[in-house]
């Protein structure tokens, strides 16, 4: 079953190219879809809604095409922007009750589905007080309680962690997760940040200056390139010899050392060397893979790729 | 499984999990009725905090004074106070302030908090969009006057005055109400909508009435120093009150507002000319300048 598809999708502004040939398809769950700022994210999804044009190519929402059936796409989608978008000054409730009405829904049910939504999303009594006085995180709840009120079947979250400290990401985070499970809605949240994404999502899609670099299931970016971090005090040299004897693949960065986890003897191989020399270790961490190493794998894959038909 | 027996009291929000929803899906018309409806409530401050509902009621009370008074001098004095016709023209600074105070609430903070596109990412479009907006300034402008008016009649009625009734007059003016509340709704809306800012709206907007009116007074004063009364009268039309009572005027031959009459003949038909265009004018800047804020 496919969510959406794209094929060959472009769309070009009169000075810059945001989305060149993208081919992708989604399957239902949660999917990441990552890129720098400025990747062609936000513009993929006003596509996507059927609120933009593109300029070639062609997508397909809930198997609806986003040029003719825009309106149908929008009754079952729901959409959480990456701007603030809330009044100040109504409430949550009274906001969300009418963001549901927008949807289609009668005045009662809407209320219901209001109280249900926010009670999902963890706001409470404040739900009743003006939005103006809400902090961050209260905002970004309303936000994506108003894009679930009318139950779509799927949703788009465009950076729905932007702004939130360590805790309310965590937070926003398990939230996406349990939309995804627990909900049984299909989401497509964006993030320029991979190491957050891979929490949640079920597949990821990798974009960069409007082109596809990579999309795959989560399970393979955490497999093809996990890796430890480890620090000693001094002699770094040493333990990466030692540790290129025992047969790891070791890569100096910085202070630190990645070492390539072929399996659980990785562990058992840092742990002898540390040990054997006698150093003293400052940390041992897995390693957190960032968007540019994913960039930095890709455009090896294609080095590679270009290599083999020489 | 033991039973323990529970000492403080329970007040449990139980779990029960998510819950599909597979009831009714209304169409985009009741999108944009409720669309509307919210407006509407927004430009009388209802489900806002109190100080959003103090100009909007104040200016009702300030429109239904001069009601109160009239209806008090039929009861009391059993003479006619202030007639229907002229009504909406005698009272039209408060009109237009009550314009200026609420056009801009209506518009404003959906284009400078950027909810505009979480309304397009509904089923309703950038139409959809004015159409409903235009109408709940239109409905609530039509509050203000009909509901005076409304006061006036029921008064005459019930202080049953010698001599004949003015049931005629009071429906013209209901009718002339609504193209009031048209005009009046589309300028205002239009102007707010040029800037997300409340402030500047409202400035822009009072300063489109007291530009209008000043002329036509200033134009007016010089040409009737000059004895040319004929032209001056063509001067009261600049005023867009003014060109609306004459437009009523002339359809429903009731006396005019203004106090010194309007040109014969040509002026009326030229008047609701003028009028529709004012207000294709504003409609069409309105529909201009969401296409392209919704394309942002």
């Amino acid at each position: 079953m496919t969510i959406l598809a794209t094929e060959g999708l472009t769309r070009r502004f009169p000075r810059v190219t945001a989305l060149d040939q993208l081919s992708v398809t989604v399957g239902p769950g949660v999917t990441g879809l990552v890129g720098a700022n400025g990747a062609g994210k936000s513009t993929l999804i006003k596509i996507l809604l059927g609120l933009l044009e593109p300029t070639a190519g062609n997508a397909q929402v809930l198997d609806m095409d986003v040029t003719t059936r825009g309106a149908e796409i929008r009754r079952a989608v729901g959409y959480m922007p990456e701007h603030d978008c809330l009044p100040p000054d109504v409430s949550a409730t009274e906001f969300v009750v009418h963001m549901a009405q927008m949807s289609g829904l009668p005045r009662t049910n809407a209320r219901e589905r209001a109280a249900d939504t926010l009670r999902h999303v963890g706001l409470y009594e404040e739900r009743y007080r003006p939005i103006g006085g809400y902090s961050t995180g209260m905002k970004q709840r309303v936000k994506l309680a108003q894009a679930l009120v009318h139950d779509p079947r799927l949703v788009f979250l465009d950076e729905p962690t932007n702004g939130l400290d360590p805790q309310g990401r965590d937070e926003m985070l398990g939230l996406i997760r349990r939309i995804g499970t627990e909900f049984g809605i299909s989401v497509l949240v964006t993030s320029h940040l991979l190491g957050e994404l891979e929490r949640v999502c079920d597949h990821v899609i990798v974009i960069d200056g409007g082109k596809l670099l990579r999309s795959s299931a989560i399970s393979d970016f955490t497999q093809a390139t996990q890796t430890v971090a480890v620090e000693v005090e001094e002699g770094q040299e040493q333990l990466a010899a030692r540790l290129a004897d025992l047969g790891q693949t070791v890569t100096p960065h910085g202070r630190l050392l990645m070492v390539q986890v072929a399996g659980p003897e990785t562990y058992d191989a840092v742990r002898d060397a540390v040990c054997d020399l006698d150093l003293r270790l400052i940390r041992l961490e897995q390693g957190r893979q960032r968007i540019e190493d994913v960039f930095r794998g890709s455009a090896a894959a294609l080095d590679l790729a270009g290599q083999v038909p020489a | 499984m033991t039973a323990t027996p529970i000492h403080e009291p329970t007040g449990v929000i139980h779990d029960i999990g998510y819950r599909h929803y597979d009831g009714r899906r209304l169409g985009r018309g009741s999108a944009v009725a409720a669309l509307t409806l919210h407006s509407l409530r927004g430009v009388f401050g209802l489900g806002r905090p109190a100080r959003s509902k103090i100009m909007p009621f104040g200016l009702l009370v300030v429109m239904l004074l001069p009601a109160v008074v009239t209806v008090a001098i039929m009861m009391l004095v059993k003479q006619q106070g202030m007639g229907y016709p002229g009504f909406t023209a005698t009272m039209q600074t408060v009109l237009a302030i009550f314009l200026a105070t609420q056009a801009p609430y209506l518009v404003a903070p959906d284009l400078r908090f950027r909810v505009l596109p979480l309304y397009l990412s509904r089923p309703v479009t950038v139409l959809d969009y004015v159409g409903a907006k235009l109408a709940a300034m239109t409905l609530a402008m039509l509050v203000l006057m009909v509901l005076p008016l409304t006061v006036m009649f029921l008064g005459e009625l019930l202080a049953d005055l010698p001599g004949p009734g003015h049931t005629g007059e009071f429906f013209a003016a209901l009718a002339t109400s609504v193209l009031y509340a048209v005009m009046l709704a589309c300028v205002g809306t239009a102007i707010a909508s040029f800037t997300p800012r409340r402030g500047l709206g409202v400035a822009a907007v009072i300063a489109f009435y007291l530009l209008t009116s000043a002329i036509s007074g200033v134009i007016y004063g010089v040409l009737a120093s000059l004895s040319r009364d004929g032209a001056a009268e063509w001067a009261m039309l600049i005023n867009p009150f003014f060109a609306v009572d004459a437009v009523q005027v002339w359809l429903f031959d009731t006396p005019p507002g203004n106090g010194v009459g309007y040109p014969d003949g040509l002026g009326g038909p030229i008047a609701l000319l003028g009028v529709l265009a004012l207000i294709a004018l504003a409609v069409l800047a309105l529909i201009m300048r969401y296409r392209k804020a919704a394309s942002s």
